[in-house]
Protein backbone atom coordinates (compact mmCIF):
# COMPACT_ATOMS: atom_id res chain seq x y z
CA UNK A 1 0.00 0.00 0.00
CA UNK A 2 1.31 3.31 -0.91
CA UNK A 3 1.42 6.05 1.52
CA UNK A 4 2.58 9.25 0.95
CA UNK A 5 4.31 10.83 4.81
CA UNK A 6 4.37 14.85 5.36
CA UNK A 7 7.46 15.38 7.23
CA UNK A 8 5.88 16.28 10.85
CA UNK A 9 5.32 12.38 10.41
CA UNK A 10 8.76 11.51 9.92
CA UNK A 11 9.90 14.14 12.43
CA UNK A 12 7.81 12.92 14.99
CA UNK A 13 8.76 9.35 14.52
CA UNK A 14 12.46 10.47 14.96
CA UNK A 15 11.29 12.12 18.09
CA UNK A 16 9.37 9.79 19.84
CA UNK A 17 9.44 5.72 19.69
CA UNK A 18 5.94 5.91 21.83
CA UNK A 19 4.32 7.80 18.98
CA UNK A 20 1.84 7.04 16.04
CA UNK A 21 4.09 8.41 13.52
CA UNK A 22 7.15 5.35 14.77
CA UNK A 23 4.38 2.69 14.44
CA UNK A 24 3.14 3.61 11.23
CA UNK A 25 6.84 3.82 9.80
CA UNK A 26 7.69 0.52 11.18
CA UNK A 27 4.53 -0.79 10.29
CA UNK A 28 5.18 -3.91 7.82
CA UNK A 29 2.48 -3.82 5.48
CA UNK A 30 2.90 -0.03 3.90
CA UNK A 31 5.06 1.63 1.55
CA UNK A 32 5.93 4.76 3.50
CA UNK A 33 6.81 7.63 0.29
CA UNK A 34 9.02 10.94 0.33
CA UNK A 35 9.56 13.46 -2.08
CA UNK A 36 13.21 14.79 -2.80
CA UNK A 37 11.60 18.23 -2.05
CA UNK A 38 10.33 17.08 1.25
CA UNK A 39 13.78 15.40 2.07
CA UNK A 40 15.26 18.70 1.69
CA UNK A 41 12.93 20.25 4.48
CA UNK A 42 13.75 17.49 6.53
CA UNK A 43 16.98 17.65 6.77
CA UNK A 44 17.03 21.29 7.30
CA UNK A 45 14.33 20.64 10.27
CA UNK A 46 16.79 17.59 11.66
CA UNK A 47 18.96 19.87 12.07
CA UNK A 48 17.10 22.58 13.70
CA UNK A 49 15.64 20.23 16.73
CA UNK A 50 18.84 18.46 16.82
CA UNK A 51 18.13 15.15 15.76
CA UNK A 52 20.95 12.54 15.20
CA UNK A 53 22.17 12.73 10.64
CA UNK A 54 22.35 8.65 11.14
CA UNK A 55 19.22 8.23 12.59
CA UNK A 56 17.45 10.30 9.74
CA UNK A 57 19.38 9.11 7.18
CA UNK A 58 19.06 5.34 8.19
CA UNK A 59 14.97 5.70 8.76
CA UNK A 60 14.87 7.22 5.20
CA UNK A 61 17.15 4.83 3.45
CA UNK A 62 15.33 1.18 5.31
CA UNK A 63 12.28 2.33 5.78
CA UNK A 64 11.06 5.34 2.60
CA UNK A 65 10.70 5.21 -0.97
CA UNK A 66 12.15 8.83 -2.23
CA UNK A 67 10.30 9.85 -5.13
CA UNK A 68 11.79 12.73 -7.86
CA UNK A 69 9.93 15.79 -7.74
CA UNK A 70 9.10 18.26 -10.16
CA UNK A 71 9.15 21.94 -8.83
CA UNK A 72 7.10 23.54 -12.01
CA UNK A 73 4.34 21.28 -12.16
CA UNK A 74 3.48 21.49 -8.50
CA UNK A 75 0.86 25.37 -9.26
CA UNK A 76 -1.64 22.81 -10.36
CA UNK A 77 -2.19 21.82 -7.09
CA UNK A 78 -3.46 24.93 -5.64
CA UNK A 79 -6.82 24.84 -4.77
CA UNK A 80 -5.84 22.02 -2.73
CA UNK A 81 -3.82 23.77 0.12
CA UNK A 82 -4.48 26.79 2.35
CA UNK A 83 -0.89 27.82 2.24
CA UNK A 84 1.32 27.79 -1.21
CA UNK A 85 4.68 26.11 0.82
CA UNK A 86 2.61 23.05 1.54
CA UNK A 87 1.67 22.39 -2.21
CA UNK A 88 4.76 20.15 -2.76
CA UNK A 89 2.75 17.88 -0.71
CA UNK A 90 -0.06 17.54 -2.29
CA UNK A 91 2.11 17.21 -5.60
CA UNK A 92 4.63 14.35 -3.74
CA UNK A 93 1.18 12.33 -2.92
CA UNK A 94 0.17 12.48 -6.39
CA UNK A 95 3.30 11.96 -8.37
CA UNK A 96 4.43 9.12 -6.07
CA UNK A 97 0.51 7.39 -6.63
CA UNK A 98 0.03 7.12 -3.36
CA UNK A 99 -3.19 6.10 -1.65
CA UNK A 100 -3.21 7.69 1.06
CA UNK A 101 -1.34 11.42 2.34
CA UNK A 102 -0.39 10.89 5.96
CA UNK A 103 -0.13 14.31 8.10
CA UNK A 104 -0.48 16.07 11.30
CA UNK A 105 -1.00 19.15 9.32
CA UNK A 106 -4.85 18.47 8.27
CA UNK A 107 -6.36 21.41 8.39
CA UNK A 108 -3.68 23.11 6.00
CA UNK A 109 -4.83 20.69 3.14
CA UNK A 110 -8.46 20.85 1.32
CA UNK A 111 -8.79 17.19 2.55
CA UNK A 112 -12.46 17.07 0.45
CA UNK A 113 -10.95 18.05 -2.23
CA UNK A 114 -7.74 15.59 -2.49
CA UNK A 115 -10.30 13.07 -1.43
CA UNK A 116 -12.75 13.57 -4.41
CA UNK A 117 -10.49 15.08 -7.04
CA UNK A 118 -6.89 12.98 -6.73
CA UNK A 119 -8.82 9.96 -4.97
CA UNK A 120 -6.49 10.13 -2.17
CA UNK A 121 -7.55 10.26 1.44
CA UNK A 122 -5.46 12.20 4.39
CA UNK A 123 -5.34 11.22 7.73
CA UNK A 124 -3.34 11.40 10.74
CA UNK A 125 -1.16 8.49 11.66
CA UNK A 126 -3.23 6.92 14.65
CA UNK A 127 -6.37 6.87 12.37
CA UNK A 128 -4.87 5.21 9.41
CA UNK A 129 -3.36 2.48 11.77
CA UNK A 130 -7.24 2.25 12.85
CA UNK A 131 -7.74 2.13 9.43
CA UNK A 132 -5.14 -1.02 8.95
CA UNK A 133 -6.66 -2.47 12.10
CA UNK A 134 -10.31 -2.51 10.64
CA UNK A 135 -8.92 -3.79 7.15
CA UNK B 1 -22.37 11.52 27.59
CA UNK B 2 -22.50 8.84 25.27
CA UNK B 3 -26.05 9.75 23.79
CA UNK B 4 -27.12 5.80 24.04
CA UNK B 5 -29.53 4.56 26.30
CA UNK B 6 -28.71 2.75 29.45
CA UNK B 7 -29.93 -0.73 27.74
CA UNK B 8 -27.85 -0.17 25.09
CA UNK B 9 -25.22 0.15 26.88
CA UNK B 10 -26.04 -2.73 28.97
CA UNK B 11 -26.48 -4.97 25.50
CA UNK B 12 -22.79 -3.20 24.03
CA UNK B 13 -21.51 -4.99 27.33
CA UNK B 14 -23.32 -8.07 27.00
CA UNK B 15 -21.98 -8.29 23.42
CA UNK B 16 -18.72 -7.48 24.88
CA UNK B 17 -18.07 -4.47 22.45
CA UNK B 18 -17.76 -2.46 25.71
CA UNK B 19 -15.31 -3.58 28.42
CA UNK B 20 -16.62 -4.10 31.66
CA UNK B 21 -16.45 -4.73 35.38
CA UNK B 22 -18.76 -5.80 37.08
CA UNK B 23 -18.31 -5.17 40.93
CA UNK B 24 -21.52 -6.24 43.24
CA UNK B 25 -24.39 -4.04 41.55
CA UNK B 26 -22.56 -2.27 39.02
CA UNK B 27 -20.61 -2.04 35.81
CA UNK B 28 -16.96 -0.64 35.66
CA UNK B 29 -16.04 0.45 32.43
CA UNK B 30 -12.08 1.34 32.05
CA UNK B 31 -11.52 4.42 30.34
CA UNK B 32 -9.59 2.29 27.89
CA UNK B 33 -12.39 0.71 26.61
CA UNK B 34 -14.46 3.99 25.83
CA UNK B 35 -11.61 4.98 23.88
CA UNK B 36 -13.14 4.23 20.03
CA UNK B 37 -16.21 5.32 21.37
CA UNK B 38 -15.11 9.16 21.83
CA UNK B 39 -12.13 9.63 19.72
CA UNK B 40 -12.57 6.90 16.72
CA UNK B 41 -9.21 5.04 17.56
CA UNK B 42 -8.18 2.27 20.29
CA UNK B 43 -6.98 3.71 23.22
CA UNK B 44 -3.22 2.18 22.78
CA UNK B 45 -3.32 4.59 19.38
CA UNK B 46 -5.12 7.04 21.27
CA UNK B 47 -2.07 7.06 23.92
CA UNK B 48 0.68 7.35 20.77
CA UNK B 49 -1.20 10.03 19.30
CA UNK B 50 -1.14 12.25 22.02
CA UNK B 51 2.87 11.17 22.47
CA UNK B 52 3.32 12.89 18.90
CA UNK B 53 1.34 15.72 19.68
CA UNK B 54 3.49 16.94 22.86
CA UNK B 55 6.43 17.76 20.22
CA UNK B 56 4.31 19.09 17.31
CA UNK B 57 3.79 23.01 17.65
CA UNK B 58 7.75 22.85 17.77
CA UNK B 59 8.04 20.68 14.82
CA UNK B 60 5.59 22.38 12.56
CA UNK B 61 6.93 25.83 13.36
CA UNK B 62 10.46 24.85 12.11
CA UNK B 63 8.42 22.72 9.01
CA UNK B 64 7.23 25.75 8.18
CA UNK B 65 10.09 28.30 8.46
CA UNK B 66 11.87 25.62 6.02
CA UNK B 67 9.44 25.63 3.67
CA UNK B 68 9.12 29.34 3.51
CA UNK B 69 12.71 29.35 3.30
CA UNK B 70 13.35 31.38 6.43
Amino acid sequence: MRVFIDSDVVISSLLSSKGAAFKLLHATDIIPIVSTTSLKELRIVCKRLHIANDAFETLIQKKCTVIPLQIKTQNRYKKYVLDPNDLHVVAGATSAKALFLISYNLKHFRVENIKNDLKILCMTPALFLQYLRSN
Amino acid sequence: MLQLSKNTVYELISRGEIVAKKIGKLYRIPTASLSFLFTGIDYDLYQADTEDRKNLSIIEREITKARAGK
